[in-house]
Parts: C-alpha cells; sequence; structure tokens
C-alpha cells in the first residue's frame, strides 16, 4: 500500500495484486509496463511468479524487492531487471522504477 | 572399530567410523533442483545477464547473442563489488575493509540439462582452460589476492539453477582455509624438504588402496583422512604450485581424469549433489616448492552439525578405502599412457 501511494503520487498508475497467482492473471489482463514482486509471498514465491510470467513475456521489466539480501545467491533472480532491498525509505526502489520507466 | 585419522596438511582429525559401513545405497541424493520454467543462463536469455566479459563462440558472432558454447558473466547482483579501493582500516581493535572483489559466473554450455560429469571430455577441457583464462584475466588487478573458483551441483550442495555453471570469486584477502592449508605444506616442506602433495602421490600409487582414477598426468584419490564420505581430491602427478601457470596439454589430461572421477560418483551415488573447489597458491605465491594445487570434490551426502562445527572434528561413516571400491567399480579404468 506504501508503495502504491508513493508511485501514485508520482504519478504512475498502480495495479495491486494479493499474491502470485493474482499477479499472474493482473498481468494477462493489464499487461503493465512494470511489474515489482516480492519473494516472500504466501503460496507461491516472488521468484515462481517472476518465471511463469518470463515464459509469457521475456521483456516486462520486473524489480524484485525483499526484506531479504540472501535471495541474492539464487541465480533465479537473473530473470529480474534489479532487486532492491525493502526499506522504509523508498528512494533505492523509486529510483530504481524511474530508470526502468522514466515518468 | 572407529579409526581416527589425521590428515598430514591441515593437522586436522576425522573419525573413520567403519562400523557404521555406509554404502552407497544408504545415501539418498534423490533431491533435485527444479529444471523447468524460465532460465536466465540459457542461449536465447542473453540480455538477462551482464555483458559476457569472455566466451566460446564462432568467428565472427556478436557478444550476448545465441551461438556460444561456454560464456562468462559478471554477477548481475554481486556480493562484492568491483569498483573501488580496498581502504583497508582500523576500527578500535578491528579491522575491515571496503567490499572489492569479483564474482563471475562461468556458464559451462548452452544446454540446460546437461551436467558436468555428462559433457564431452573436450568441453570440460574448455571449462577448465576457462577458470585458467579467467584467473589469469583477473590476477592483472593488483587488488586480488586469490581467487576462489568453484560448483555448486544441486540444491543440497546449494545450486539454486540447475543450468551447468560454476563461480568464480577475487577476493582482496588470501582465506582463512587456504592459510591454513598453505602454512600445514610449508611446515611439511621445511621439516622434510618435500612437498606434503608429492609424497602424497607417491604413497598412494604405492599402496593403490585409495586410488580412484589416474592417467599420466593426474591421480584421483580419496584422501586419507577423508572428512566425507567419497570426498575424492584430484591432483597433477607431478609438483605444480598454481593451476593457472599449468603447461596448456596437462588441461586434456586433468579433464579426463576429472570427468571420469565425476562420472564414477554420478554412477555410484545415483547423481548426488556435490560441490568442488580449487585449491591453489595465492597470486602472490604462485610458484613455489611447498603447496601443490588440486581439486576438491565433496558429495553432500551427510549433513554437518554442532559436532563438526564446535570441534572441527568430522565423522565419517564411509571409510576411503571402502569409498575407492564402490568408485572403481562403477566403470573400467581410465588407460594408464
Amino acid at each position: 500500500m506504501l508503495y502504491m501511494e508513493e508511485l501514485q503520487d508520482l504519478g504512475y498508475e498502480v495495479i495491486a495484486a494479493s499474491n502470485g497467482n493474482d499477479a499472474i492473471k493482473k498481468f494477462e489482463i493489464y499487461q503493465p509496463d512494470l511489474i515489482i514482486l516480492d519473494i516472500l509471498m504466501p503460496g507461491m514465491s516472488g521468484i515462481e511468479t517472476m518465471n511463469i510470467i518470463r515464459e509469457k513475456s521475456k521483456d516486462i521489466p520486473i524489480i524484485l524487492c525483499t526484506a531479504y539480501g540472501e535471495y541474492k545467491q539464487d541465480l533465479n533472480t537473473w530473470a529480474s531487471d534489479a532487486y532492491v532491498i525493502k526499506s522504509a525509505d523508498l528512494a533505492e526502489l523509486l529510483t530504481t522504477v524511474n530508470k526502468i520507466l522514466p515518468i | 572399530m572407529p579409526e581416527l585419522r589425521k590428515d598430514p596438511i591441515s593437522g586436522r582429525w576425522v573419525i573413520i567410523a567403519t562400523e557404521r559401513g555406509k554404502r552407497p545405497s544408504s545415501f539418498n541424493s534423490t533431491e533435485k533442483v527444479s529444471t523447468g520454467g524460465f532460465c536466465p543462463l540459457c542461449a536465447g536469455n542473453e540480455d538477462k545477464t551482464p555483458p559476457e566479459v569472455f566466451a566460446y563462440r564462432p568467428y565472427g558472432s556478436q557478444p550476448d547473442t545465441p551461438g556460444w558454447s561456454l560464456r562468462v558473466v559478471p554477477n548481475k547482483f554481486p556480493a562484492l563489488r568491483i569498483e573501488g579501493e580496498l581502504d583497508r582500516r582500523g576500527e578500535g581493535i578491528y579491522d575491515k575493509m571496503n567490499g572489492v572483489g569479483a564474482h563471475e559466473v562461468i556458464v559451462e554450455c548452452p544446454e540446460h540439462d546437461q551436467t558436468f560429469s555428462s559433457l564431452p571430455v573436450s568441453h570440460c577441457e574448455k571449462i577448465l582452460l576457462t577458470y585458467r583464462d579467467r584467473i589469469h584475466d583477473l590476477y592483472r588487478d593488483r587488488r586480488f589476492k586469490y581467487i576462489s573458483i568453484f560448483r555448486n551441483q544441486g540444491e543440497a550442495a546449494g545450486a539454486s539453477l540447475s543450468h551447468p555453471h560454476s563461480q568464480l570469486i577475487a577476493l582482496p584477502v588470501v582465506p582463512k582455509r587456504s592459510v591454513e592449508e598453505l602454512a600445514g605444506a610449508r611446515e611439511y616442506f621445511n621439516y622434510k624438504e618435500r612437498c606434503v602433495y608429492c609424497d602424497i602421490v607417491r604413497q598412494e600409487k604405492a599402496q593403490g588402496v585409495r586410488i580412484v582414477s589416474e592417467n599420466q598426468g593426474f591421480l584421483a584419490i580419496a584422501p586419507f583422512a577423508s572428512r566425507f564420505p567419497f570426498e575424492v581430491w584430484v591432483l597433477p602427478q607431478q609438483h605444480s604450485s598454481s593451476f593457472e601457470e599449468t603447461p596448456e596439454w596437462y588441461y586434456a589430461s586433468l579433464a579426463e581424469v576429472f570427468s571420469d572421477t565425476l562420472k564414477r560418483l554420478t554412477i555410484t551415488l545415483n547423481d548426488p549433489p556435490y560441490n568442488f573447489m580449487l585449491h591453489t597458491s595465492p597470486g602472490n605465491e604462485k610458484i613455489n616448492d611447498y603447496y601443490h594445487w588440486h581439486f576438491e570434490i565433496i558429495p553432500r551426502l551427510t549433513k554437518v552439525a554442532g559436532f563438526e562445527w564446535g570441534s572441527g572434528f568430522y565423522i565419517n561413516p564411509t571409510s576411503p578405502e571402502d569409498a575407492t571400491n564402490f568408485l572403481q567399480e562403477a566403470l573400467p579404468a581410465l588407460s594408464v599412457r
């Protein structure tokens, strides 16, 4: 929700998904310009979700946003375009979003 | 009767618990990394990796496009950064420096479902030559003191992706394990004026009870004080302190023994998870009389737990002599030319 508000304030249109399956469904319906995925989600993980989305589109930019640095060792994360460590300060995430999808 | 064995290099003691007498089938090694889904290392997905720093590809083909047979790329999300100075400093009694280093991934082939042991020997040679070339290139950077090359096969060994790959990390310091191994080898040399590994090669050849594979150039042995069941070391038969300074023709010979050893482990242990690591002299003492480079292959069949962590002692339920017998039975011996 915090991300949503911050990104909307910057002028982005944001669609939220409640889990991996929901994200895949919404990706197919809305064909967004960018996807931000948490890695630890209820049910399907962010990496599993990303792999399913990547099978459908190699080019859609994906940012993995997680509180955990250790997933950097997982080469599956390379399918993403950026890996951002969650923090109360959203500057890094917003900079990364702006780099991939300038407004 | 269990036996305590001492490693002549590190001085580490190992408990060979022979009464547990574990056979290969007692180790469950069926755990596999998922092979499905999108793979950023597969041919055609070059845009998902950082730009390649090295590749075997046909003359005239463009970097970062399909057509390669082996590729080396920097880690996309590295733990250490290549840019910047070390800036060594103290904070009271504590020492620290900037996290400078290089972390590269060697994508061993374009096909997802291969393993090191299923690749042709000539391709294994290509991989080993790539290790050599990357080490040479990275040591041009004076900040790097040690280059670690390793491979994780299977989830239990730390592999997150089943696409064949190994990794290289260039470090600004010599790691503790390497320092200890070098010190052990140097101490032995100072006392006996011989390389301890050369002595191991001579004794193993004379005794012939722990030789897993061999050709003219290389010997694969289950070490006398193996920490883990089916642990194997691959060593040059002649003294050689630095992997990357080994003459070119040796790599084909190494590939033959290395590939044969991994095939034996794969057959005997039903495709086990394993790690292999290169142990070689640091950049600032490449040529010396006391250290002897080698690969250590550790199948991940048992868990390291409290006793091992707390004491540095290992309990190995399969004697290296038994492991050798099982591995020898897997395939006919290579011809020693």
